[in-house]
């Protein structure tokens, strides 16, 4: 089981998605946010979507990770906004921008 | 043609009905034939399922949370516990991980999954097809106030949004803030008050809405 | 011909190119205009979509496939199938692909 991170943690979506099944939005690639909520182990649905059983897929930690409207649409905007996805560890890196 | 959709899936250029109802017949019959499935099991399983709609539970969950603040705590910490609590059933056909998301002054919520559709159908009933759109959802992560505003709600600009992207197994409702005026009513008559929209995030409740 | 709606990816440079359906994942298009809405609408609108959705709840069920599959063949369907389809002929297609994949029926 796989879970790098925490509550707070700052991290970054992958840049680009591989080819095949997987649960987080293109809109959503290479951006900064932060773990929400950490929910426990989740078996990977990009294995699961090649027909992988349960019992020998990957397992990893499912997180709740939230971002910045401003982040993800690369524009200021007055109106605050911010969205939630949730992610598989192997979806994300960590942040290691200074704040 | 009789019965077609009236709702829009943007592009729509779908195949007849008719021709779907027998391409749908002669997949089952197949499958039956090969012991699969039974065409009876099926029917009884729809049968079933607009039932368990009936008592879909959001409302009752909203109402219990405006007068009764420690269970409102409760809802917000652990929300299949608390529906465990007023014996909402959220089985569906799988068990179902629920995360109940707090309308504030400062903060309004509304829920979508851009990738599919996946929505609470156990506890909401099934989901309305603008939910399941491509407008819906690709716009709403991107404009929600437009979205909002096409619903008929504005919102103060002051207001964060907060969108709950449903990529995984979790499934989000939103708890709308009680309307004012609504002091006197007991549960029954505030459950009355709950639209499903609401709970979905592209309505506010109000004293006098129909639930 | 352009797509006008078509997210084709290739997936690495250099590998031997795997087209990756990217049709459905529609976050922050802006192609996709005002979100219509029906009044009062029936859970199906044609016996055939809740037979469809019976069919993959029991299809599940009997574990031919997994809720993650049925999702990628969706997926994988022509984008312009996804475009135009309602959402229980989505359902439909990606049982019939599903069922034909794993040999279950022809």
């Amino acid at each position: 089981m796989t879970q790098r991170f925490h509550t707070g943690d700052a991290v970054r979506t992958r840049a680009a998605n591989p080819e095949g099944h997987t649960r987080l939005p293109r809109y959503l690639c290479g951006r900064k946010g932060t773990i929400e909520a950490v929910h426990g182990v989740y078996p990977l649905p990009d294995e699961r979507a090649r027909g992988i059983a349960l019992t020998s897929c990957t397992k990893e930690a499912l997180y709740t990770v939230v971002f910045d409207g401003r982040e993800v649409w690369r524009e200021r905007s007055s109106e605050p906004l911010s969205i939630s996805a949730d992610l598989w560890d192997c979806y994300l890196e960590p942040e290691r921008a200074a704040k | 043609m009789s019965g077609h959709h009236d709702h829009d899936h943007d592009h729509e250029g779908h195949v007849e009905s008719a021709s779907m109802a027998s391409r749908v017949g002669a997949l089952v019959a197949k499958l039956e034939a090969k012991g699969i499935v039974r065409e009876a099991e099926l029917d009884a399983a729809v049968e079933a399922f607009l039932l368990s709609t009936q008592r879909a539970g959001g409302p009752a969950l909203v109402a219990r949370a405006w007068v009764d603040p420690a269970f409102r705590a409760r809802l917000f910490a652990d929300a299949n516990r608390a529906l465990d609590e007023i014996g909402v059933d959220m089985t569906h056909w799988a068990q179902v991980k629920l995360r109940a998301v707090e309308n504030t002054d400062r903060v309004h919520n509304v829920i979508v999954c851009t990738l599919c559709s996946c929505y609470p159908v156990s506890l909401l009933g099934p989901s309305p097809s603008w939910y399941k759109s491509l407008a819906y959802r690709s716009r709403v992560v991107r404009e929600p106030r437009a979205v909002l505003a096409e619903f008929g709600l504005k919102l103060d600009p002051g207001i964060e949004v907060r969108v709950w992207d449903s990529t995984a197994e979790l499934r989000y409702v939103v708890i709308p803030r009680r309307p004012e005026g609504t002091e006197g009513l007991g549960e029954a008559d505030l459950a009355a008050l709950v639209t499903r929209d609401s709970l979905i995030g592209t309505a506010v409740c109000r004293a006098n809405s129909a639930g | 011909m352009v797509f006008l709606y078509g997210r084709w990816r290739f997936a690495r440079a250099g590998a031997s190119l795997p087209i990756v359906p990217t049709t459905h994942d529609v976050g922050g298009a802006s192609e996709f205009g005002p979100i219509a809405r029906e009044a009062g609408e029936p859970p199906f609108h044609q016996e055939w979509e809740a037979r469809v959705f019976a069919l993959n709840r029991r299809l599940l069920q009997l574990g031919l496939y997994n809720l993650d599959e049925f999702r990628f063949a969706i997926e994988r369907m022509p984008a312009d199938a996804y475009l135009t389809s309602s959402y229980y002929e989505k359902w439909f297609l990606a049982i019939e692909r599903l069922l034909a994949e794993k040999g279950v029926v022809p």
